[in-house]
């Protein structure tokens, strides 16, 4: 597990506390857990960019690349997904689907370490 | 939860006056679990690709009860998620499969796990996706018969 992984667990397990308390105080989503939301896609680019300079100065991904970059990729995509399926309606329930990205995130990336290792 | 109440509240009114079904399943709670079961669906379908493009030979029967089991998944993200009574009954039929599904390859990977290996969502009664895939369809049949739709008149 790197720093990337870490990072991603830090960010994720925190953004999915902070969605799922609102959910649970029966807020709608609101500028502080949508912006949680947004610091996991952040880890989540840094985990890309810092991805593309390690391939490109010459590192190999002992997996399979195109699992290890479709992985990334999808879950570059999940947050925005629940940010717009959130906002659509704004509901507790909502904060409980932006509570879902950071696990599912922290998961993904587990899995995109095991795959590069 | 008030909101949703309010606006399920506001629907049923709607249907006692106008003949049009209104979708209730995808408020409230019911977004959530249309969330989850749409993870499920994208990682069903991407874990089966791979597989099926990579390794097919290995273990078949396997593989393509992965497919299965994201075809299932993805027909019931759709069909939570659209409104009528046409959707409401292909979620039954989806969500009833889905528990059939991890009710029988749970069962079966325990007690033959040569033809079954550990590598579908419903393996182990999906113990590697945190027990999710036999809550989800649980789950769902509940939220299915809270908000079944009224009978037609």
């Amino acid at each position: 597990m790197d720093a990337y992984f870490y990072i991603i667990l830090v960010v994720g397990l925190l953004s999915t506390v902070i969605c799922a308390v609102a959910g649970i105080l029966k807020k709608a989503p609101n500028d502080t857990t949508i912006l949680s939301v947004a610091a996991v896609e952040l880890s989540l680019l840094v985990y890309l960019v810092g991805s593309i300079i390690r391939v490109a100065s010459g590192e190999q991904i002992a997996g399979e690349p195109w699992e290890f970059w479709g992985y990334l990729l999808t879950a570059l995509i999940l947050p925005i997904g629940a940010v717009y399926w959130s906002i659509l309606e704004r509901t507790r329930w909502s904060n409980f689907v932006l509570a879902a990205v950071g696990v599912t995130a922290l998961v993904m990336a587990a899995r995109m370490n095991q795959i590069w290792y | 939860m008030e909101e949703a109440e309010n606006v399920s509240a506001k629907f049923s009114q709607a249907a006692e006056t106008a003949p049009a079904p209104t979708n209730t399943r995808n408020t409230g709670p019911g977004r959530l679990l249309i969330a989850v079961y749409a993870i499920f669906a994208i990682s069903a379908t991407a874990r089966a690709g791979y597989q099926i493009l990579t390794k097919f030979s290995e273990a078949p029967l396997a593989y393509l009860l992965s497919a299965f089991a994201a075809v299932v998944y993805v027909v019931a993200t759709v069909s939570l998620a659209k409104p009528g009574r046409t959707a409401f009954k292909v979620s039954v039929v989806a969500v009833l499969v889905e528990l059939v599904g991890v009710l029988v390859v749970g069962a079966l990977s325990v007690f033959d796990a040569v033809n079954f290996p550990h590598e579908t969502v419903w393996s182990l009664f999906g113990r590697g996706y945190g027990f999710i895939p036999l809550l989800l369809p649980i789950l769902g049949l509940i939220w299915l018969y809270r908000r079944r739709p009224t009978p037609s008149v």
